[in-house]
């Protein structure tokens, strides 16, 4: 069966090239323009995906209130954020909003084709029974599980971006090792630039001290990048 | 010059007013002078007609036939003020030479002086003689064969009758006065006469005699003669104002009636002078009262006596002088002069009063025009450089309006500040329109953009020609580069949101820029990089990832202004109350005209082509984050000339922070 994908966005033609290219990869892809369109199809009918524009006509910020609106209706919906702005990655700090990933409009298509289709390989692993853990990273209080990308440290589950799950994983798996911002663009498959690393880096650590308050693991090196510490 | 200055001397065009008073004074004063002569005109007139036909007020002997002509052998004296001292010395006679009358010729010849003074008669006698001729000590002074020099004084008694007196001279002192008296037999004794005192004193070419007699002892009639011999007993040659044949008198003693004065007098005022004098011009009778000061007079005021020097014209008379002549009852024929005189000054006082009274008024009001001109100029002045001041520090070099002034003063200057600071508001408005441009301007570019490249990204996947692959080749890559401008363009935009969420931690600096520097190594491999770190830890409040992007941005600045190969310093050092990160780059000098605007948004001296956009916002960037530290930043030649050097400062932890901090950084840098 194949997969419907939901693109919610503003601008016309940004919205059918990204429907072309979706659909292009065999995805069913149904476009909307406006918060109230997209919530009276979903209502109707749940995607299996969304891309979700953060500003929507004249709501500079209808794209969380969509997001919270769609996570009502389904806890485990996959939810991407497209922006414009960087700035709008500092204002969805946190997953309190439950989306998946926050991409950047600079993103080719090709990327964020990737970024979708890992998304679904995480809702799938999820759903599996978990089997042997032959993908799975320990690092004292951390886990990484590569199969189903999820995270949790002392037991607890991190709910981190797919981005995030990425730079984590790539940090994580050498510990001591320092990472340029290029390698982990590399590693989560994204084009950012070096503020936006910076951003996910902060988050990242948000998340965790949300959970630990003494979690220092994740260390900048000033003008090299950044290395994860056990 | 300063309009402070310039107002000064606008205050002091009122001395206009002083000077005016003094010009007023003076007019006033040739005025009241031109008066007073007339008044004394008037007075003089009035008495010399008061006095006419009186003749018996006049002259002692009223009923002489007149003093119309006064004859050669007339003789008038002085009106003295004083007795002289008989002793023989001129020294107490007035110095007057006019008053003399001469008699006989050189080499002998007499001068007589006359005076009266207290009804007493004086003579003062100057003769010429080289050989005086002294009476034998002890001889009879009627033995004609001893005769020496004899001096005769004729006189008519008030009775009319020819009396002589001779003093024979006895050498230097008193001279003995003596009268012939016939005897019953007809013999002619000698008898000294005690009412006429004389005395000699030799002078070099003759001597000198004074005399002095009641004025009682003498009527109409005077006269004096002189017999000089060569040797006792010679024949003498005579001279004088006595016939030498019988010694009658030739001429009379011409003196004012004793009830002149007294009438004179009851005309006087302090400080004026009447004198009655004949008409031949000898003074009668003088009521002088000129040195007593007036009644109004008062020793002038040290400010007075300023004054006056400014009103008083020099040379100006200090007395005026008034006469008229005193007729006979018949208005015929002239029989004395009055002569009024009377200080010019008079009325001194009165006329100081006034004067210093006026002058003060002026000089005061003057001195007032010109503190008042003053104060209002000195505040003018401060309002001028006040306003002056504001608008030149209200533009900072970046073009950020600070602070401008309110002012409610409502006044044309009021009106200038006003509109100064709508200006400067409608400016700053403008500037934070350009300000914010280009991070607008990339906002909305980008969703074009995102139409441009994602369009493009589909047609990849199309079926293209193959000779239409390169244009879509091209295209992509220009969509790459202005996606690059873009970021460009956002950069400082996304580093003041940066910066506003920044957290500010206390970090020691040193092991940041030593870690960051070891990095910029690889990221430019053709360049080299020295670090010249402090020993001590450099602790500050901030964020150093910020830090971290400014030392970036110095880095991208450094390396592209200094050739391959060569060595960029990285130093950071500690100042009393900051560190101090400065970067070294070999190079060309700073443009002259970068000075002070390196570090504006959007400004660059970069010339040719670069494939990486260029938008000046590197130093900006810089500047941003060093004032997030309040910090400031500076950049200057290097000593050597070849390169430049960026200096950071930013305050230490814990120190307190100078009120003039940023200032003393610039002033010390640039």
């Amino acid at each position: 069966m194949k997969r419907l994908i939901a693109i919610v966005e503003d601008e016309p033609a940004i919205r059918d090239n990204y429907a072309a290219a979706f659909t292009r990869e065999g995805y069913v892809v149904r476009a909307y323009g406006n918060r109230a369109e997209a919530m009276a199809a979903f209502n109707a009918r749940l995607p299996d995906l969304a891309v979700i524009d953060i500003s929507l006509e004249d709501e500079p910020e209808g794209g969380f209130e969509l997001c919270r609106q769609l996570r009502a209706l389904s806890a485990e919906l996959p939810i991407i954020f497209l922006t414009a702005r960087d700035s709008e990655l500092d204002a969805v700090s946190g997953l309190r909003l439950g989306a998946d990933d926050f991409l950047t409009k600079d993103l080719s298509l090709a990327h964020l084709i990737a970024r979708v289709n890992a998304l679904f390989r995480r809702v799938d692993a999820l759903r599996k029974p978990p089997g042997e853990e032959t993908q799975m990273v320990r690092r004292g209080p951390l886990v990484l599980d590569g199969e189903r990308m999820r995270v949790e440290w002392d037991g607890t589950v991190v709910l981190l971006s797919l981005t995030e799950f990425w730079i984590v994983h790539a940090l994580a798996r050498h510990p001591g090792h320092v990472k340029n911002r290029q390698q982990l663009m590399d590693a989560a498959n994204v084009v950012l630039d070096d503020n936006t690393i910076t951003s996910h880096i902060k988050r990242i650590r948000r998340k965790f001290q949300s959970i630990d308050p003494a979690f220092d693991a994740l260390q900048t090196v000033y003008g090299m990048g950044y290395r994860w510490v056990e | 010059m300063s309009l402070r200055l310039k107002l000064l001397l606008l205050g002091l065009a009122t001395l206009v007013l002083p000077w005016d008073g003094i010009r007023y004074a003076r007019e006033m004063e040739a005025a009241l002078r031109e008066s007073e002569r007339h008044a004394l005109q008037a007075v003089s007139e009035t008495i010399a007609a008061s006095l006419q036909g009186r003749m018996d007020l006049l002259y002692r002997n009223a009923d002489e036939s007149g003093p119309a002509g006064t004859g050669a052998d007339d003789l008038t004296p002085l009106v003295l003020t004083a007795s002289p001292y008989i002793d023989g010395y001129p020294d107490d006679w007035p110095r007057d030479r006019r008053a003399w009358r001469y008699f006989g010729a050189p080499p002998h010849r007499f001068g007589i002086l006359t005076g009266i003074h207290d009804r007493m008669l004086y003579v003062l006698l100057e003769a010429d003689d080289p050989n005086p001729v002294f009476d034998a000590p002890g001889a009879n002074p009627l033995d004609s064969s001893a005769l020496g020099d004899r001096i005769w004084i004729g006189y008519e008694d008030p009775q009319g009758i020819q009396q002589q007196v001779f003093l024979a001279l006895t050498g230097a002192g008193p001279i003995i006065a003596r009268r012939i008296e016939a005897g019953e037999y007809g013999e002619e004794t000698a008898i000294e006469d005690p009412r006429v005192v004389g005395a000699l004193q030799p002078q070099p070419g003759g001597y000198d005699v004074e005399i002095a007699m009641p004025l009682s002892m003498v009527g109409r009639q005077f006269g004096v003669l002189v017999d000089n011999r060569d040797q006792r007993g010679a024949n003498p040659l005579s001279y004088g104002t006595l016939r030498s044949t019988d010694l009658h008198t030739l001429g009379r003693l011409i003196v004012a009636s004793p009830s002149l004065t007294p009438y004179l007098a009851q005309f006087m005022q302090p400080g004026m002078r009447l004198s009655v004098s004949t008409p031949g011009g000898a003074v009668l009778a003088q009521s002088d009262e000129l040195a007593v000061p007036g009644l109004l007079a008062a020793q002038p005021g040290v400010l007075t006596q300023f004054y006056r020097r400014f009103v008083d014209r020099r040379g100006e008379p200090q007395f005026i002088a008034s006469g008229a002549p005193i007729f006979d009852a018949g208005h015929h024929a002239l029989i004395g002069k009055l002569e009024v005189t009377q200080a010019a000054n008079r009325f001194e006082g009165l006329r100081d009063r006034a004067l210093t009274r006026m002058l003060d008024l002026t000089l005061v009001t003057s001195a007032i025009a010109v503190i008042v001109t003053f104060a209002f100029a000195a505040r003018l002045a401060v309002r001028l450089s006040r306003l002056r001041r504001a608008s030149e520090s209200a533009l900072t070099r970046e073009g950020l309006v600070t602070q401008f002034p309110e002012t409610a003063v409502p006044d044309e200057l009021g009106d200038v500040a006003r509109s100064f600071s709508r200006l400067l508001g409608r400016l700053n408005e403008y500037t934070g329109y350009l300000r914010s441009l280009a991070g607008k301007l990339a906002h909305e570019i980008r969703t074009p953009l995102t139409i441009v490249r994602s369009s493009l990204e589909n047609l990849e996947s199309e079926e293209v020609p193959s000779a239409a692959r390169q244009y879509l080749e091209r295209a992509r890559q220009g969509s790459e580069r202005l996606n690059a401008i873009l970021v460009a363009m956002g950069a400082a935009t996304r580093v003041e949101e940066a910066i506003g969420n920044a957290e500010r931690a206390r970090f020691d600096l040193t092991p940041v820029v030593a870690s960051a520097v070891s990095a910029y190594g690889v990221a430019f491999p053709e360049r080299r990089f020295a670090t010249e770190l402090p020993p001590e830890p450099l602790e500050i409040d901030g964020a150093p990832d910020l830090i971290v992007q400014l030392l970036d941005k110095l880095i991208d600045n450094a390396v592209d202004f200094s050739p391959p190969g060569a060595t960029i310093t990285v130093r950071l050092r500690r100042e009393p109350t900051a560190a101090v990160l400065e970067v070294d780059n070999p190079g060309p000098p700073l443009v002259p005209e970068a000075r002070g605007r390196l570090f504006e948004s959007l400004w660059q001296s970069r010339s040719g082509s670069d494939s990486r956009p260029h938008f000046g916002l590197g130093l900006y960037i810089v500047r941003l984050i060093a004032e997030y530290h309040r910090g400031a930043v500076a950049a200057a030649d290097l000593p050597t000339g070849e390169g430049a050097r960026f200096g950071v400062w930013l305050p230490l932890a814990d120190l307190p922070l100078l009120p003039n901090y940023n200032e003393k950084v610039k002033l010390e840098s640039v």
